[in-house]
């Protein structure tokens, strides 16, 4: 910058101002990509504690064929944002299996809390209808005692 | 238009570009407001497909057995003996069993009032320890 008044009054070449020419090339860089990595939400999320674990992974399935099964603490089910009776689970994944030509995979989403009767009364449900890949849904647990194997 | 009435027009015949960059930048603020970054995680397991049922010989399952305080049982094989583990010690566990016995199914079951977590807790581990056979079940006789 050019000190005012006394010493050298030269002009300063360099542009004083954010070029803006790019501005609307970088938007379009940052668009597309969300618009690329954007998956529209299609239910959500039940207020459930995680349960942890330390081999947890990635679905590897596209986002349209997981479906995600709800239980809360009290056995409660949630399908899509509805509430459904255990007994009727069975009825509801059986069709939506059959029409994602058995690729869907069941995501089930239990409060770490949940006592492992509704669990297993789901997992009688899905192999009644036939389900075969299921997820036990699990945030990953950070390993304190370093580096493992 | 008529022929005499050749006047130029003064509708220009370029797509305006000065508010391309505001509406990308609409555009994005869209999309940044409505990305939600999938959290598609957790321990894969394969079920039984109905009807399906295999026997094994007694001697190739590990009993795991999760208890509501979440201490595990553990019984081997044809033996009557009950060992009692915590979840965490089921990856070497399994380690040292399956190099003795590679046909080794890992069989599951969990007391009903047992919180899940403590289910997961031993899936965990035994994913952790590279096992693929494994059988969960409700804990019945208690």
């Amino acid at each position: 910058m050019a000190i005012k008044g006394g010493g050298l009054d030269r002009k300063s070449k360099a542009a004083s101002e954010i070029p803006s020419s790019s501005l609307a090339d970088i938007a379009f860089l940052l668009l597309i990509f969300f618009m690329v990595t954007t998956v529209f939400r299609t239910d959500k999320d039940r207020p459930i504690e995680w349960a942890q674990a330390a081999a947890t992974e990635k679905i590897d399935e596209k986002v349209k064929n997981i479906l995600n099964v709800w239980v809360e603490r009290d056995g409660s089910i949630w399908i899509n944002d509805r509430n459904y009776p255990m007994s009727e689970v069975s009825e509801v994944v059986g069709p939506l299996y059959a029409a994602s030509q058995r690729h869907l995979v069941i995501s089930v989403r239990a409060d770490r809390e949940t006592p492992y009767f509704y669990i297993d009364a789901v997992q009688k449900e899905l192999v009644s209808a036939g389900v075969v890949r299921v997820v036990f849904a699990t945030e990953l647990e950070r390993q304190m005692r370093g580096i493992r194997r | 238009m008529g022929i005499l009435n050749q006047k130029k027009t003064k509708v220009s015949d370029q797509i305006p570009t000065a508010s391309m960059a505001d509406i990308a930048f609409l555009l994005l603020i869209f999309f940044l407001v409505t990305t939600v970054f999938p959290k598609d995680r957790g321990l894969a397991v394969v079920l039984p497909e109905p009807g399906q049922e295999t026997e094994v010989s007694p001697k190739n399952i590990l009993h795991i057995m999760v208890r509501t305080d979440g201490i595990v049982d553990l019984r081997r094989g044809e033996s009557t003996s009950i060992q009692q583990v915590r979840a965490n010690d089921l990856e070497a566990i399994w380690r040292h069993e399956v190099t003795a016995n590679p046909n080794l199914i890992a069989a599951v079951r969990t007391h009903p009032d047992a919180p899940h977590r403590f289910m997961i807790d031993v899936l965990d581990a035994l994913q952790l320890a590279g096992a693929e056979r494994i059988s969960l079940q409700m804990l019945e006789e208690f």
